[in-house]
């Protein structure tokens, strides 16, 4: 996995270089514009950490040129300003993710992983977490490699939760999966959630309730 | 926007212009009659004259009228406007003794002269004509027969004497209108003086410079001053809020600096690992409540900033609501509490409201929830539909706050009472701006059995 960080200020680059690096990853970092946009014409990169206010131009610009080319790199913007004109304006130029300075190291990190990984499943049709891998070509799972025999409906709920892993999936999203667009009971979801719960047991994943908003399918805390 | 809407100059003359302009044109056609009338009062004065000349000149032979027409006469008669002149001497059979022309003199006219002398216009020969008529006894001769004179003469001679006279007075008239014009143009320049003397003031004025106003003006201009004059009372109190904003801020950045500073000298000092570690572990909780710090100063100088609500759109309350909490419960920082979202009501529910400040204010209830409560403890937010308003929520069965504290607890700096969490006690404040803005009411309640319920009553966007 090849990283590459876009930050001027260099306590910040170094900090960021230092996190990243223990993941796998080599990281490249640059810290003026004109640098980044050569190596990006030429080199490829899994992931691009993007910073707006540069010295010699704006991010914004650079993931401009980037997707105009058809480039479609993930790319996490991080800024200090955190003016939601700023963030919806990256977003809609094909940022991936945005988080706002300042911000803490484990924040990246989670963030990143989950970008990483998802430009991994859009290569391979594989959506993984942890020991649990779903194939979503051939609609199998496996836990620890082992195939899991699972129900339609749990095979359904389970790849929901595989495509938003690391961060919440909403309720109704869930419940249309499961139960096409008609009304259901309030608790049908959650039957089926225990269900997953304690094929789940002890394999290192849980799935956290959000009261009101949704499930989020997550790694135990070690 | 200032839109330049003529001048005030512009606007005096132009009324001035109308007025003038109508009151000459009534001076003007009175002028013209006065003149005719003056005219005509001359030349028949020259024909009665003229008449007079020739009534001398009449002479009695054998009790017939015999005239010689004194030379005198015709000069009175034909004035230097080469007119063309009547006279006609008739006897008492209406005969006439002498006639320069054939005028035909009508019969009523005679019997008019009978009575006194007749002045009367006719047309002859392509022209108008004035004639006067008197008749003459022939007093201490042997007839007692009268004898009538007729003269005449064109208009030419009193066209031309009211064309003088006229024109006269159209330049006397122009002279007077001139003449006032500019006296008009002195007077509106010195009336307008303190008008310009209040905009010198204001343009020497510094940009501080918030004093009231120490200038003498009209009666006319005393509102426009002490408008000025509020505006910048207004202008120094918002200065001095800021100011005293400012200088809080400072004492408030400055305090967790000031933290880090001595934690990481302290560390300096030592050679023990521990030590650093412990102080690392200082340092880094001291940035972060630092940050935080700085970014909620940043939101509440945008609120008092942005003050035209040109950002202000209907909004979906719920969806914004969702939408945040989807956002805040996959943060770290809720990792450790039960953050979640009360059933919405089924229909939309609509306000007409900002959505990054919403968005500000919610992060801000919801930061403080987690902040000032212990972990494990439940944070719920919903919104309840009351009439027109919609209460917006947030609820927890935290510690909750003393009595004494909730009616301060919106003030900046204001922590209930606790020194114990990294807060700034700017979250509420912020809030209580924001809710301002939207003309929502805060309302800090105790929430049974124990913790504390925020509420927020906005109105609903029809």
């Amino acid at each position: 996995m090849r990283l590459l960080v876009v930050e001027d200020d260099p306590l910040i680059a170094r900090s960021l270089n230092q996190a990243l690096t223990p993941l796998g990853n080599t990281v490249e970092g640059f810290t003026r514009y004109a640098e980044a946009s050569a190596a990006l014409r030429h080199d490829r990169f899994d992931l691009i950490l993007l910073d707006l206010g540069l010295p010699d131009g704006d991010g914004l610009t650079l993931l401009g040129e980037l997707r105009e080319r058809g480039d479609t790199t993930p790319v996490l913007i991080l800024t200090a300003r955190d003016g939601i004109d700023d963030r919806v304006r990256g977003l809609d130029l094909g940022a991936d993710d945005y988080l706002a300075k300042p911000f803490s190291l484990a924040e990246l990190e989670a963030r990143v992983r989950a970008l990483l990984r998802r430009s991994q499943q859009r290569t391979d049709n594989r959506l993984s977490l942890g020991a649990l891998c779903f194939d979503s070509t051939s609609g199998v799972a496996t836990l620890n490699g082992e195939a899991l025999d699972l129900p339609r409906r749990e095979v359904r709920l389970l790849e929901g939760l595989l495509l938003h892993a690391g961060s919440i999936t909403p309720r109704e999203m869930l419940e249309n999966r499961l139960f096409g667009f008609g009304d259901v009971g309030s608790n049908a979801l959650e039957v089926y959630i225990s269900r997953l719960r304690k094929r789940l047991q002890g394999s290192g994943l849980r799935i956290r309730t959000f009261r009101g908003l949704g499930y989020r399918l997550e790694e135990e805390p070690r | 926007m200032i839109e330049v809407d003529g001048t005030l100059k512009s606007r005096l003359a132009v009324w001035l212009l109308v007025t003038v302009s109508a009151l000459g044109a009534l001076l003007l056609i009175e002028a013209y009659l006065s003149s005719q009338r003056a005219a005509e009062r001359a030349y028949d004065s020259q024909l009665e004259a003229a008449a007079l000349t020739i009534a001398e000149a009449v002479q009695w032979q054998e009790g017939k009228p015999v005239v010689e027409i004194p030379a005198a006469a015709l000069q009175i008669l034909a004035t230097r406007h080469q007119e063309r002149v009547f006279y006609a001497v008739l006897d008492a059979d209406g005969k006439r003794v002498s006639a320069n022309l054939d005028f035909p003199i009508q019969a009523d006219w005679r019997q008019q002269v009978d009575e006194h002398p007749v002045w009367t216009d006719a047309d002859n020969l392509g022209a108008g004509w004035r004639l006067h008529g008197r008749e003459f006894d022939s007093a201490g001769w042997e007839t007692q027969d009268p004898v009538q004179i007729w003269v005449g003469h064109t208009l030419a001679g009193r066209q031309a004497l009211t064309w003088e006279l006229f024109e006269r007075a159209v330049t006397r008239f122009l002279v007077m209108v001139l003449v006032a014009g500019l006296l008009m143009l002195l007077a509106m320049r010195v009336a307008l003086n303190p008008m310009r003397q209040l905009r010198q003031l204001l343009r020497q004025r510094e940009a501080d410079d918030m004093r009231p106003f120490d200038a003498r003006v009209p009666e006319e201009l005393r509102e426009l001053a002490e408008t000025l004059d509020t505006l910048f009372a207004h202008q120094r109190e918002s200065r001095d809020a800021l100011l005293r904003f400012t200088a809080d801020a400072s004492h408030q950045l400055k305090t967790p600096l000031a933290g880090l500073q001595s934690t990481s000298e302290l560390a300096l000092k030592s050679h023990q690992p521990d030590e650093w570690r412990r102080a690392l572990v200082e340092v880094h909780d001291g940035a972060e409540r630092t940050s935080r710090l700085a970014s909620q100063l940043l939101s509440l100088a945008r609120l008092r900033h942005v003050v035209d609500g040109s950002e202000m759109s209907r909004l979906d309350l719920g969806a914004l609501l969702r939408e945040t909490l989807f956002d805040w419960a996959g943060r770290d920082v809720a990792q450790d509490h039960d953050l979640g979202l009360a059933e919405l009501p089924d229909t939309p529910l609509y306000i007409h409201g900002e959505p990054w400040a919403l968005r500000e204010l919610l992060g801000n209830l919801i930061d403080n929830a987690l902040r000032y409560t212990p972990p494990g403890s439940m944070i719920t937010l919903g919104l309840v539909r009351h009439g027109d308003e919609v209460e917006l929520f947030i609820e927890d069965d935290g510690p909750g706050v003393a009595p004494e504290v909730l009616a301060r607890l919106h003030h900046p700096f204001e922590r209930g009472g606790r020194q114990d969490t990294h807060g700034s006690g700017l979250g509420l404040a912020i809030v209580d701006s924001i809710a301002r803005r939207h003309d929502a009411r805060l309302n800090v309640a105790p929430h049974t059995p124990c913790g504390l319920r925020v509420s927020l009553y906005f109105p609903l966007s029809r």
